[in-house]
């Protein structure tokens, strides 16, 4: 076969082993990312023809700034994703550390254990979850009683209902994101922590001066998947409270959701997803440039 | 001191185990506690009679057969489509060298972020207009190939030596022989740990079969739990729908228990959740 023969089959073969992928990705991710703006800017239900769509310009938008149920919705996805970010990356940092320095026997029992949660369906585990905060079926409320301490109502109170949700999810993910930590951490090479030992460095020490301040990127990488998990948070809200007590569990993900499907109204449905796919953007953008500046700025130093 | 350090980390150790596992433990015991048990406050941590009715009673009270037959479908055919297409895809772009071909590939990544309830409208509007709404196909279609795939076999891929590929062309290999027949041999673990990821993600995806699906006779097992969850509030059916969510969970796990290996090593190749 000549070069140029060869040359002209890897291009036909290119084409033909990318467009299976490429046409789903293009007609079911890109395609819908323009038509959720272009729906956003009309009112329609979705179970009427395209055609019956009327124009509004920005006008959902302008709506949602005034609509006390979307920006109820924007505040608790925000204290959502906050409260389990601080309390998810901390503990998955703490946890792969523990997985991953001594030497005990049970750690790959405990790294399966954890990570089994991650597997099974979130449905399904959802409702042993309802059942696990059952005010007087339930064990928690029990062994909370068996230590003197009046167990709150979880689900079934606005004040506790969302804070029972964060638990649950805090429950089910950090397996996975100690598995990133764990990974993270057989990148260091052991002559640092060598080092830092003939320096003198204690555990502490060299837990922030050498692990930690190692780990940014991993870090950092978990800080946006776990905030980008926590965001889209949808089956636990469906199955546990419908966004109630008193909507105080609707995210934005079932407000979206609910908005399209329960109540036809598909243009602030897409209003509001393409303003969660905005904020996004811009939150992963930030985090993205902060990772790049303090990369170009180790490679200078 | 030392002891103590000892003992706080088996102490640690002992807790990482118990708390994951304490939710399936209660799953288990709940399905094999009997009506009467269940109404009981405070409730019993260890199932004084054990039975295992519940197991029964999930197959009247739901399709839960069909829906089982459903989600092996659903999940299979889409599971095999991904494997397939991201081999395909991730070969393209770790070995060819063609004008744009970073930001393609970075783009495709780029929707991986993506959650999946920003399109959800949009995306039910075109299948339902493909006339594939409350369809087998309708569910499978758009999740048939995902940047997730094309990611990790890239990844992999870009690892296989150059010199084993250029040898094959020099003796006529044709591209799709050597896709298939040299480079995806090379790729088993890869494979293997995209095929348990995939499978797991079509297993429990919910949010679209929801959107998309009205007949029962369709659901996969999660919607069928959800809609049994819906018949049966009440203590008193609790057993039956613990029940359920263990038949549910019992492929992920064993799936998960098989392979875990495989599947605990890709993620940290990758870090992210399909």
């Amino acid at each position: 076969m000549t070069v140029q023969a060869s040359r002209s089959a890897r291009r036909g073969a290119a084409i033909a082993f990318l467009s299976p992928a490429m046409a789903v990705i293009v007609l079911f991710v890109a395609v819908p990312i323009a038509l959720t703006f272009w729906i956003s800017l009309h009112d329609w239900s979705m179970y009427t023809p395209l055609s019956q769509m009327t124009w509004r310009g920005l006008g959902n938008y302008t709506d949602l700034l005034h609509s006390d149920d979307f920006l109820n919705a924007l505040g608790n996805t925000l204290v959502y994703v906050v409260l389990v970010l601080v309390t998810t990356v901390p503990l998955a940092l703490a946890l792969g550390m523990l997985l991953y320095f001594p030497k005990a026997a049970g750690k790959a029992v405990a790294r399966a254990a954890l990570f089994s949660t991650y597997v099974i369906p979130t449905v399904a585990i959802a409702i042993v979850w309802g059942a696990l905060y059952a005010p007087d079926y339930g064990p928690i409320s029990q062994a909370l009683g068996a230590v003197g301490i009046d167990s709150p109502a979880w689900l079934s109170d606005p004040q506790t209902a969302l804070l029972s949700l964060v638990i649950f999810h805090v429950w089910q993910m950090t397996g996975y994101y100690t598995i990133l930590v764990i990974a993270g951490l057989t990148q260091i090479p052991d002559d640092v922590y060598e080092a830092a030992r003939i320096d003198g460095a204690g555990f502490w020490r060299q837990t922030f001066s050498v692990t930690l301040p190692l780990l940014r990127r991993t870090t950092t990488f978990i800080v946006l998947i776990a905030a980008i998990n926590a965001i889209q948070v949808f089956d636990p809200v469906y199955i546990l409270t419908q966004g109630g007590p008193a909507e105080s569990t609707t995210v934005l993900s079932y407000a979206i959701q609910r908005a399209a499907f329960q109540n036809g109204m598909a243009g602030q449905a897409s209003a509001m997803a393409f303003s969660l796919l905005l904020v996004l953007v811009a939150v992963a953008g930030v985090v993205l440039a902060a990772m790049r500046r303090r990369t170009a700025a180790e490679g200078r130093s | 001191m030392r002891r103590i350090t000892r003992a706080a980390t088996v102490l640690a150790l002992g807790l990482v185990i118990l708390v994951p596992l304490f939710p399936l433990y209660w799953m288990v015991i709940s399905a094999l506690k009997g009506p009467e048990e269940l109404q009981k406050a405070p409730p019993t941590w260890f199932p004084s009679h054990v039975t295992f009715s519940a197991f029964g009673e999930v197959f009247q009270a739901v399709p839960f057969g069909s829906a089982f037959v459903s989600s092996v479908l659903i999940a299979g055919v889409s599971t095999l489509s991904v494997l397939v297409t991201s081999v395909m895809a991730g070969f393209v772009f770790a070995k060819y060298r063609f004008r744009g071909r970073d930001l393609l590939f970075w783009s495709v990544v780029a929707t991986m972020f993506l959650p999946p309830v920003v399109t959800l409208v949009p995306l039910y509007w075109l299948v339902s207009t493909m006339g594939l709404a409350d369809s087998y196909l309708g569910v499978m279609l758009p999740w048939l190939a995902n940047a997730f795939g094309i990611f990790l076999m890239r990844q992999f891929i870009a690892d296989v030596p150059e010199e084993l590929i250029e040898a094959a062309r020099l003796d006529g290999a044709s591209e799709a022989r050597i896709v298939w027949q040299i480079v995806t041999p090379l790729l088993r673990p890869a494979l293997v740990s995209l095929a348990i990821f995939a499978f797991v993600f079509y297993w429990n995806n919910f949010l679209w079969p929801l959107s998309i699906l009205q007949s029962d006779d369709k659901f996969p097992v999660v919607l069928a739990l959800s809609r049994l969850l819906s018949y049966s509030t009440s203590v008193q059916y609790q057993n039956v729908v613990m029940a359920g969510a263990l038949i549910a969970s019992v492929p992920t796990i064993v799936v998960f228990l098989l392979a875990q290996r495989v599947f605990v090593q890709s993620i940290s190749r990758t870090g992210v959740k399909g």
